[in-house]
């Protein structure tokens, strides 16, 4: 029973780290960029959804407004800055999206001075009990959002004509953009895909877990060693590496001495997955000369 | 005669007035310092402040009193005709800066004194600092062990170990609390610290009490709860700053608990915006220990605090807990430098006029403040606790001190200096 508890528990907060990872697979594969700018966007997204409701407009508007302004942040880094990176290599195009970060949480910090906010959504009052645990129809939009996103991302991206500029703009930009296919407006689009689901991630992540920013910006960690779970590149295996983590994150409260220490689940089982995928290889840069 | 009977009816009415309105802060005209109402154009006294305003958090109110209080000082004659001159740093709650900020002001600037300090940081960095420089600090917003365990750093607020037993006291006493678990920051100096001495004092009392620690950034706070329920415990300490305590609250909402365990905090959550947040939900099921007199409190002391901030204050400056703290560190500052000769007012003799600061009263403590000659400073250890009703918070217990061994140093040091808290 106890256990039961833990399990849907760790599922929930998991969800929110298959959400923040699925966003970094999908832009990581057709721009090659990790974007760790991606917990700041999703900051700066909510603390925007918080003020349009402080404003006394309708929510709907305000949640719209989260997944907008995470488009145009993400878009404006594609469109602005990320091009002058394009053709660096993949640890530069990372860095720099840490610069944006540091923008984006100043910008914020100076925008919204330090005080106790929260957003309401009409699906937190609203819960059903599994295994002796309340679970909000939010959590349960977040988990379902996540299988979503990846079933829907696949399906586009095998079915459709944009979802094939991007796979193969993530399979070789320069072959990509020899055989026409309109790389910026291709990049665009997964900007903005990975920017609405930052938006989203922000949103929910205020409601659930607390709306502030340094903490949603610094989800972008546990939401990358999921995404590590999935060799940066699979949808599903990042959504299966997000939820176990945030299982046994769950499950480790259970075993005192190592409750203290869960926060690092998401760095161990990364770093676990990591040796996995790199068993039986021998450590070699020679595919970097 | 009639003249002297419309000025004498006049006169009457006024007193009547400012009788009737002594709540109210419209008319309230500061005091500060000497009074005079001059501008103060001597030599300035150097007297620093740090904060740590940044993510994760804004400490700076007790700066922002201390500031607006020295602004007040100087309008009206100084420190005996010399103005304060407060420079007042932000260490972004980055130990290297906080380091880099101290010796600027220390060893360039060469204050005499820092007040109003708030700042998690510069205490554990800087502490050494003070007590080799022999320069003394009048802290406003502490919250890990070195602030109170420092020859050279003496804070007005309580911190979470005096509030939050001093919750706990309360609970046990009026909640009939059997087994508590203290919910904490899994930092040494901090929650470790204050859970520790939680469970000291449910064991002196024969209860049961347990640690729940967890990391800052801890997202999982659902677990956090969980875990507090697989413990059998009955009450909640929520030994956290506000924000991570509200996520734990709102957790709680969600899975029913406000009936599952009794609620009580030390004075963090004691916050203006906090009634915003929290909604209806916890309507009389919260409680919390407050450190110093309530904001809306018409003590003639805290109206002053409220005539100050609103006369030489900025705004967006903060009237929070850390703000009446900064305000009682600046006045009780400026008094003790009042008593010396302004000619030859320098470190030393400053230093030597803080340690020697006994038997300072206001109406936002319970108790009367000190300093002494010591190796750690305590002087704030009774409090108030409030209960969360009808979306604001209500005193249920007046000044009340706490009872653990923690305080054993501290009122042997009390006892030396005749103190009776």
């Amino acid at each position: 029973m106890v256990y039961g508890l833990f399990l849907v528990s760790g599922l929930a907060v998991g969800s929110l780290y298959a959400l923040g990872g699925i966003g970094l697979v999908i832009l990581r594969n057709s721009t090659g960029v990790l974007n760790f700018a991606y917990g700041a966007i999703a900051a700066a997204s909510a603390m925007c959804a918080w003020q349009v409701a402080e404003w006394g407009l309708h929510g709907v508007l305000s949640w719209f407004s989260a997944i907008a302004v995470g488009i145009g942040l993400s878009v404006a880094y594609g469109r602005l800055i990320a091009p002058a990176s394009a053709w660096r290599e993949p640890a530069v195009k990372a860095i720099a999206t840490l610069g944006y970060m540091l923008i984006l949480l100043g910008l914020v910090g100076f925008i919204w001075e330090d005080a106790l906010r929260k957003i309401s959504l009409p699906s937190d009052k609203i819960a059903i009990t599994v295994l002796g645990v309340r679970v909000t129809v939010t959590r349960i939009i977040a988990f379902t959002v996540s299988i979503g996103a990846v079933i829907g991302m696949v399906q586009y991206l095998h079915r459709s004509h944009t979802g094939l500029n991007m796979r193969a703009l993530a399979d070789n930009r320069d072959h990509a953009a020899l055989l026409g296919i309109p790389i910026v407006k291709t990049e665009a689009l997964a900007w903005g895909i990975s920017g609405a689901l930052a938006g989203f991630t922000g949103l929910i992540f205020g409601s659930l877990v607390r709306l502030e920013p340094t903490v949603i910006t610094f989800m972008v960690i546990p939401a990358t060693a999921a995404a590590i779970c999935g060799r940066l590149t699979s949808l599903p295996m990042t959504l299966v590496g997000g939820l176990f983590i945030g299982v046994v994150e769950s499950m480790l409260t259970l075993y005192r001495p190592a409750a203290p220490l869960r926060t690092m689940a998401p760095f161990v089982i990364a770093a676990l997955v990591i040796l996995w995928m790199q068993r039986g290889q021998k450590l070699t840069f020679a595919k970097e000369a | 005669m009639k003249f002297t009977t419309t000025l004498f009816v006049g006169a009457a009415a006024l007193c009547l007035a400012s009788i009737g309105t002594s709540a109210l802060t419209e008319n309230h005209t500061p005091v500060c310092g000497l009074g005079t109402g001059k501008v103060a154009t001597g030599d300035p006294i150097k007297v620093g402040g740090i904060n740590g305003n940044a993510p994760p958090g804004d400490f700076s109110g007790g700066t922002d009193a201390a500031a607006a209080y020295f602004a007040c000082v100087n309008a009206n004659g100084g420190i005996n005709g010399r103005p304060v001159e407060y420079i007042v740093e932000n260490d972004q709650w980055n130990p290297e800066l906080a380091g880099q900020v101290a010796t600027k002001l220390v060893k360039d600037e060469r204050v005499v004194a820092l007040v109003g300090n708030g700042s998690v940081v510069s205490m554990a960095v800087n502490a050494k600092l003070y007590k080799d420089q022999d320069v003394m600090v009048m802290a406003s917003g502490c919250a890990i062990s070195e602030c109170y365990e420092s020859s050279n750093i003496v804070s007005t607020n309580q911190g979470p170990l005096p509030s939050g037993i001093g919750a706990l006291t309360y609970a046990v006493e009026e909640l009939e609390t059997q087994n508590a678990a203290c919910i904490g920051f899994n930092i040494p100096n901090n929650g470790g610290w204050a859970c520790d001495w939680m469970e000291n004092f449910m064991e002196s009392k024969g209860l049961s009490g347990t640690s729940i620690l967890m990391d800052p950034t801890a997202v999982d706070l659902n677990s956090v709860y969980l875990q507090a329920l697989s413990e059998g415990a009955d009450t909640i300490l929520l030994m956290l700053p506000a924000g991570p305590a509200i996520g734990l609250l709102k957790v709680a909402e969600e899975q029913g608990g406000r009936d599952l365990f009794k609620w009580v905090s030390p004075t963090p959550l004691y916050d203006p915006g906090v009634a915003e947040v929290l909604g209806d939900y916890w309507n009389d099921n919260l409680f919390v220990n407050i450190e110093l007199t309530p904001f809306d409190s018409d003590g003639a002391d805290n109206q002053n605090w409220v005539a100050v901030m609103d006369a030489f204050g900025q705004d967006g400056d903060r009237r929070d807990t850390f703000s009446q703290s900064g305000y009682i560190s600046a006045r009780f500052f400026v008094d003790a430098l009042l008593e010396l000769d302004p000619e030859t007012l320098d470190r030393a003799t400053v230093t030597t006029a803080i340690k020697g600061i006994e038997n300072a009263t206001s109406d936002l403590l319970c108790a009367p403040y000190y300093v002494g000659d010591a190796d750690r400073h305590m002087p704030n250890h009774a409090g108030r606790m409030v209960a969360y009703t009808g979306g604001a918070f209500e005193v249920v217990r007046d000044c009340y001190d706490i009872q653990s061994s923690y305080l054993k140093p501290i009122r042997a040091q009390e006892k030396a200096l005749g103190i009776n808290q």
